[in-house]
């Protein structure tokens, strides 16, 4: 019994630990950030590497996520005779849920372990040594560009992989199912609120602060070489698709005491 | 002679392991200090406690009489801008190229225009005996040996007064080894800079050092001119540059039934 509450203690108290460590991490690279200079070229380089080239990545997973829903909403509701609101479930199901949070695993696999992995190789290779001797902090230089990165391109991230969901819901109703293409439009758009689509872009703006500092702290705090960066890698994808998934409720309750969900 | 560097009493543990003991230190302006010592006696914690990349624990480190472990991380980081360190494993930027390494803190921290900080760049390039067709290539794509010497470059963009060389010639050849330490003296006299070179390599040790320091149980053991070190007695410092695996040096894996 005593050795049961000593491990939940100990767990808890790491956990605390690492509440505090990640917390100061975050507030001092935020206050490096704010500071000048700042760093464009750095800034440009991340958002080309989490927005542009996640594309592919993103746009393919929508593609097929919209492509199942759309038949998988068909075998349910035609059960019902219902088949005419499987536009609706397509679109709403893309901008509220399946596009932030889709999109934001796969950039957390992408992006977050890439991020872990950059920045775990320059701690243990005495990169970011170098960086303090060359007069450059790190983290003003490291981490404030690929927080400002995650926050800002995510969200364009999931307004890309919402078209491509809706349209890829669209391509499998009209010519599989053999949905009229007028009508399905027209009821998408219908039953499409602006709110839908906010909400989702809110999500996507949190879970992309949470890839970027996840993968940074990871990568920022690794040690004992290979090794090491491999587990601020892995660290980097667990935690941060874990705490995407909390987010993901968390935001998704509040948004629904506010009336937008 | 005011020293440039005095260590009083430093002292840094990691948790149990006390790396530095009472480490005890002068070194003077433009003279080349090298330390020595066995693998993992501490000699890159002490630079690093030098550099204000690590805090001492205890003791004193003081630069032109300043004590820099009371500094805040703003004055470290302006006491930074007069110091060129290569690190051990040459430590360039992967994302840019050799002469975006070298002209590193031109650009990014005295706001040089590109144009211009590549000229210098070039000029560093050459004066370590590279060429202009290396500028445009990644870190990645040359060799050992010349990426120590972009380091090298990168460290001297600015004209530092004070130079560190963290093991500046481990993992090259013979060959390689003493260009480095050929390129360190050039550099070091050019700048009129204070040099301080750890090292287990005797070597270059003796060819790049004003004067040596033998650091061993997180203690100088024996500090003295680079010539004398072969006629000193000190038992600790015959033993490691003659290489003996018996002697007061006690080594942690016995291995002498190897020798």
């Amino acid at each position: 019994m005593i050795w049961a509450l000593g491990s939940i203690g100990r767990i808890f108290l790491e956990f605390l630990v690492s509440t505090g460590r990640i917390t100061l991490f975050l507030i001092t690279s935020l206050v490096q950030g704010i500071r000048p200079p700042y760093y464009f070229g750095q800034i440009f380089r991340q958002f080309l590497e989490i927005g542009f080239l996640s594309l592919p990545v993103v746009g393919l997973t929508a593609l097929f996520t919209g492509m199942v829903l759309a038949l998988q909403s068909y075998t349910g509701f035609s059960r019902f005779n219902a088949e005419n609101a499987i536009a609706s479930v397509v679109v709403l199901s893309i901008t509220r849920e399946l596009g932030p949070v889709l999109a934001g695993l796969m950039v957390a696999g992408r992006i977050g372990a890439a991020m872990a992995a950059e920045i775990g190789t320059m701690r243990v290779t005495e990169q970011i040594d170098a960086l303090v001797t060359l007069s450059t902090n790190p983290q003003k230089y490291l981490i404030a560009p690929r927080l400002l990165a995650g926050i800002t391109m995510l969200p364009l991230l999931v307004i890309v992989a919402d078209i491509i969901g809706v349209f890829g819901g669209y391509i499998v109703s009209v010519y599989r199912l053999e949905f009229n293409p007028a009508t399905y439009l027209k009821q998408t758009f219908d039953f499409m609120e602006i709110g839908d689509v906010t909400s989702g872009l809110i999500k996507a703006s949190v879970f992309g602060f949470i890839i970027a500092l996840m993968g940074c702290y990871h990568g920022f705090n690794s040690k004992g070489g290979a090794q090491g960066v491999g587990k601020a890698t892995t660290y980097a994808v667990v935690s941060s698709s874990i705490l995407i998934l909390i987010a993901n409720y968390i935001l998704t309750s509040l948004l629904f005491e506010q009336g937008q969900v | 002679m005011t020293p440039k560097f005095v260590l009083q009493n430093l002292q840094k543990s990691f948790g149990d392991k006390h790396v530095l003991k009472s480490v005890d230190l002068k070194i003077f302006p433009g003279e080349s200090m090298v330390i020595i010592g066995g693998s993992g006696t501490g000699k890159s914690v002490l630079l690093k406690c030098l550099l204000g990349l690590l805090p001492a624990d205890s003791g004193e480190i003081q630069m032109d009489g300043k004590d820099i472990l009371k500094e805040t991380a703003a004055q470290n980081e302006a006491r930074l801008q007069d110091i060129g360190v290569v690190f051990q494993g040459s430590a360039l930027f992967d994302s840019l190229s050799v002469w975006e390494n070298v002209a590193f803190r031109l650009i990014h921290a005295q706001n040089m225009n590109r144009k211009e900080a590549k000229q210098i760049a070039l000029q560093k390039l050459s004066a370590v005996g590279l060429s202009e067709s290396v500028a445009e290539l990644s870190p990645s794509e040359i060799s050992g040996g010349m990426q120590r010497r972009v380091a090298l470059a990168r460290a001297i963009a600015t004209q530092p007064h004070i130079l560190f060389f963290d093991e500046p010639t481990s993992g090259l050849d013979p060959i390689f080894s003493s260009v480095i330490n050929g390129l360190i003296c050039k550099c070091v006299k050019e700048l009129g800079a204070t040099a301080i070179t750890i090292t287990h390599d005797m070597n270059s040790a003796r060819h790049v050092g004003d004067r040596i320091a033998m650091l061993h149980e997180g203690r100088i053991v024996w500090c003295g001119p680079a010539n004398d070190i072969d006629t000193c007695t000190n038992p600790y410092v015959q033993q490691f540059i003659q290489g003996l695996p018996s002697g007061p040096i006690q080594l942690e894996t016995d291995i002498r039934h190897v020798a």
